[in-house]
């Protein structure tokens, strides 16, 4: 085992110039591109550096780790020493840097580049390549987990497309860290292109050489991966090296769907399929990536609950648990396709096609979700819906043993119908874990089922998690800042309140209303709400006003509206998003409640169900 | 490196044994063309231990170029897997299909693929003179560009007419040229007779510089007279090897026939991997024989 480094290098690299020294460099990096007449010298250090060499080192690296030694070399007088650190060597934890003409040379006459290499003991360089300029890198070629000899061997660095290199700079770069910890020492020397004319049967691949389906919508973009090219050596074997995109040329089949860049960033912006490919040369390369744009997406709602409170199987909002899969490909039965498919603009979705069944499965380790009361899930289907059609949501719940089978496993489901879910919208679903009926433990999950039975085939799943919800908030309403001489108020405590006003006046309701202290501050809490009404002190005139303010808190209710009567009774509701993430607050026109007289207003109710807190109710403008 | 111009017996794994069996008498060769060419010149070395005479008159050839099958006045084939796969545990069956032998575009293209067929993982083709056209003496070569890939062994070769009469390798054999796919660089030349077959048979290998053979034609070719058989690639002649060169008896004064085929697999080689990609060709532009 080997501690790797893995080195960015276009974000971890510092410069550090030593031209001029011992190292008989004779120019400075310039910006400076000749795109003509570049010299096309073929060497890099045989016995020192070659004319217009410079060498600079990255970051973090030893800086006394890189010398010329003129005790040992393949040929000739002189080698590279590379003096690799131990780990932890507060100087350094690593050797890396690049040789660069900045003059650039006119390398397309050559077909690698070669060099002979030796190790102190039996390694394997991170990397090495050419086509890093400390720039764009536009033509970088890395060959990676080189293997060392204690004995001088040669390597050959093929050039993926030696027509493009007319004005190179990046002569040659590596980067090596400890093996096991340990520092060793290489040896580089002869380091030079050629043109060795035993280079055959390229292989360039993208997606490394795999046909890659994906569906998308518009707006996605990602960068084309796994860039490499391969060529058969003269001694018969295959070299790999990767490869930057700039060697490519790549092609959208339909443009009109997706565009791809020169470097390989592909945008969708239409609807409809496309398949995106690639060329090296005159080689179309191995690996393709087909886009099934689904056009314009629409996210599920963020979700806003505290990660304290969660333990997230899938979702772009938290840190998931690990999962196994999203789907389990359960033979012989199952027919559902598709997982964690779709990725646009940082989100992450699960498109399943063909739906009977499918399982999403985190049992290493299983999940403890005793203190947790709700699981939601947020889904989308994607076709029309008859009567019949449904969707069961499953846990399972592995037990004791925390392994499928052994007797001890339950699960529970919850089943929806189409009346429950939109074709084309996404429907969040709030399931108290209570309701799984037959889930005799939750202190082992490990499995969350959707099942269809075919009668619905096409959904989208986004953020699956589970949740506690805590039965009153924590913290006080926001203190209202209205001057009192602008606000009518029913119950506040910022306020002084209407006097006389019955906040329990028996109409017949279910609800049981107290008035708990949260955080110091009265409360109106209403539980088991079915209705309630609160009677005013004395008709008010409030018109005016402008504004019905009201603060709420729900976690479990799914319908809450408020109303406003004017003598009659003339009345008029205002639906209330519920359930709440924290306090809620809102300010309703008084305008909405037309036709309620403002100038003769007797009574407040609310309607719908669970637990409300309430607190600031108050007219204003 | 290079092995240019250096006389080295190279002990090999190789045998090719007990394949011949069917009796067939000489038959009278006919002469395909009148044409004299002399294009190929031979720039030998003055080593002193090298005979080269050259041979001028053009007394057979295959231009391939009429598409379809083979030109069957010239060549028949050898259909199957012989026994233990040619003698040497191949892997392919030899068949006459176009899917595996056809002239295209002025060129023999004889294809192995991967294919199950009559129990073997492969098909290719053999083609062979013997009773078409048989010759003592003389030059023989063909412009060639190889297969690639681990497992592939193509060939140009000659065996004694008389193979079916005496016991190989009592009758002769001479690998003009032989090929391991997975050494692009590498071609190699090889007599085998009485005392000095298989991995004692008398080889060189030649080793290209700065090119390989999978990637352009290259000329293979001997020249061959009383008491000598010079080898040569291109415009270099390799090898020279003569009576006092054999660890046995010289048995090359009787005419021989010309093979050409692409093996796959087998002792010589070893088997295809996963990095081997299939079909591979093995083109073969013309074959001329002069006296």
């Amino acid at each position: 085992m080997k501690t790797r480094k893995i080195i960015y290098l276009e974000v971890t690299m510092l410069l550090v110039l030593i031209s001029g020294l011992t190292l008989s460099c004779t120019r400075d990096l310039s910006d400076d591109s000749q795109y003509a007449n570049n010299p096309k010298t073929a060497e890099v250090f045989i016995d020192g550096f070659s004319a217009g060499l410079d060498y600079g080192a990255f970051g973090n690296t030893l800086l006394t780790g890189f010398n010329v030694d003129t005790d040992v070399s393949y040929k000739g007088s002189a080698s590279m020493r590379f003096d690799v650190p131990n780990v932890g060597d507060p100087e350094g934890a690593y050797v890396g840097g690049v040789f660069i003409d900045g003059g650039g040379r006119d390398l397309s006459g050559y077909d690698a580049l070669t060099f002979w290499a030796k190790g102190s003991q039996s390694a394997t360089i991170n990397e090495l390549g050419f086509g890093n300029d400390f720039n764009q890198n536009k033509y970088l070629v890395s060959m990676t987990n080189v293997p060392l000899a204690t004995y001088w061997k040669k390597y050959i660095i093929p050039i993926p497309d030696a027509s493009k290199l007319t004005s190179e700079k990046g002569m040659f770069w590596y980067s090596e860290g400890p093996e096991n910890g340990q520092g060793y020492t290489f040896w580089i020397d002869e380091v030079k292109f050629e043109k060795l004319g035993t280079l055959a049967h390229p292989v360039p691949k993208i997606y490394d050489g795999v046909d890659r389906l994906e569906d998308s919508f518009i707006g996605m973009n990602t960068t084309i991966t796994g860039l490499s090219q391969t060529f058969n050596l003269g001694n018969g074997t295959d070299q790999t090296v990767g490869v930057a995109p700039s060697y490519f040329k790549f092609n959208s089949s339909d443009e009109s769907v997706a565009t791809v860049s020169e470097l390989g960033v592909i945008n969708v912006v239409g609807s409809g399929t496309t398949v995106i490919t690639a060329k090296l040369g005159d080689v179309d390369a191995l690996g393709s990536f087909t886009i099934n744009s689904l056009g314009v997406f629409t996210p599920a709602t963020t979700p806003t609950r505290d990660p304290a409170n969660v333990i997230s199987i899938f979702s772009n909002a938290y840190t998931n648990v690990p999962v196994e899969y999203y789907n389990g490909y359960y033979a012989p039965y199952q027919t559902t396709q598709g997982q964690a498919d779709i990725h646009i603009n940082g989100d992450d979705i699960i498109r399943y096609t063909q739906l009977n069944f499918v399982g999403t499965q985190f049992s290493l380790p299983t999940v403890n979700a005793t203190s947790m009361t709700h699981f939601h899930v947020d889904i989308q289907v994607q076709e029309a819906m008859t009567a019949g059609d449904h969707i069961r949501i499953q846990l399972g719940d592995f037990g004791a043993n925390a392994v499928f089978g052994g007797g001890d496993d339950t699960n529970g489901s919850v089943n929806y119908t189409n009346a429950s879910l939109t074709t084309g919208s996404w429907v969040g679903f709030d399931i108290p874990l209570s309701s799984f009926t037959g889930l005799a433990s939750r202190s082992h999950l490990a499995q969350i089922l959707f099942i269809s039975d075919a009668t619905i085939s096409n959904i989208l799943v986004d953020n699956m998690y589970f949740y506690a919800q805590p039965n009153a908030p924590t913290t006080a309403a926001p203190t209202p800042t209205v001057p009192a001489a602008n606000v009518i108020s029913v119950f506040s405590n910022a306020y002084t309140n209407i006097a006389g006003t019955d906040l329990n006046p028996n109409w017949g309701q279910a609800t049981v209303v107290t008035q708990p202290l949260i955080a110091g501050n009265t409360t109106l809490k209403y539980a088991g709400l079915n209705y309630q009404g609160i009677q005013l002190g004395s008709s008010q005139n409030v018109s005016g006003m402008g504004f019905l303010h009201i603060d709420y808190w729900t976690a479990n209710s799914t319908s809450l509206k408020a109303y406003l009567i004017s003598t009659g009774p003339v009345e008029k509701f205002k639906i209330l998003t519920v359930p709440t993430s924290g306090w809620q607050s809102v300010e309703i026109p008084l305008s909405d409640f037309s036709p309620v007289n403002l100038s003769d207003v007797i009574q407040l109710k609310f309607d719908g169900n669970g637990d409300i807190h309430l607190d600031n109710i108050y007219f204003h403008n | 490196m290079n092995q240019i111009n250096q006389f080295n017996n190279i002990i090999r794994n190789m045998s090719k044994q007990n394949i011949y069996s069917k009796s067939c008498l000489l038959r009278i060769t006919k002469c395909l063309s009148i044409a004299a060419l002399f294009f190929v010149v031979l720039s030998c070395s003055n080593d002193e231990k090298q005979k080269v005479t050259n041979f001028k008159t053009l007394v057979m050839q295959d231009e391939f170029d009429t598409d379809g099958a083979p030109n069957s006045a010239i060549w028949d084939y050898n259909i199957g897997t012989g026994s233990n796969g040619w003698g040497n545990n191949e892997l392919e069956y030899y068949t006459n299909s176009s899917e595996n032998v056809k002239v295209v575009d002025g060129m023999l293209e004889i294809t192995a693929k991967k294919e199950a067929f009559m129990g073997s993982e492969f098909t290719s083709a053999r083609l062979l003179t013997k009773g078409l056209f048989e010759q003592k003496y003389g030059r023989f070569e063909a412009r060639i560009k190889m297969p690639y890939g681990q497992g592939m062994w193509p060939a140009f070769w000659l065996l004694g007419g008389n193979s079916d009469e005496v016991a190989w390798p009592q009758c002769g054999e001479i690998d003009i040229m032989e090929y391991k796919g997975q050494e692009p660089t590498v071609t190699h030349g090889t007599v085998h007779g009485p005392g000095y077959s298989g991995a004692t048979a008398i080889t060189k290998s030649y080793d290209l510089i700065n090119d390989r053979f999978d990637t352009d034609f290259h000329i293979f070719g001997i020249e061959w007279g009383e008491k000598y058989i010079n080898f040569y690639v291109d415009d270099v002649l390799y090898n020279q090897i003569t009576p006092n060169k054999v660890t046995g008896e010289w048995i090359y004064d009787h005419p021989f026939y010309i093979i050409l085929n692409l093996a796959v697999g087998g002792n010589y080689v070893g088997s295809p991997n996963s990095a081997t990609i299939f079909p591979q060709t093995m083109y073969v532009d013309y074959v001329r024989v002069y006296k």
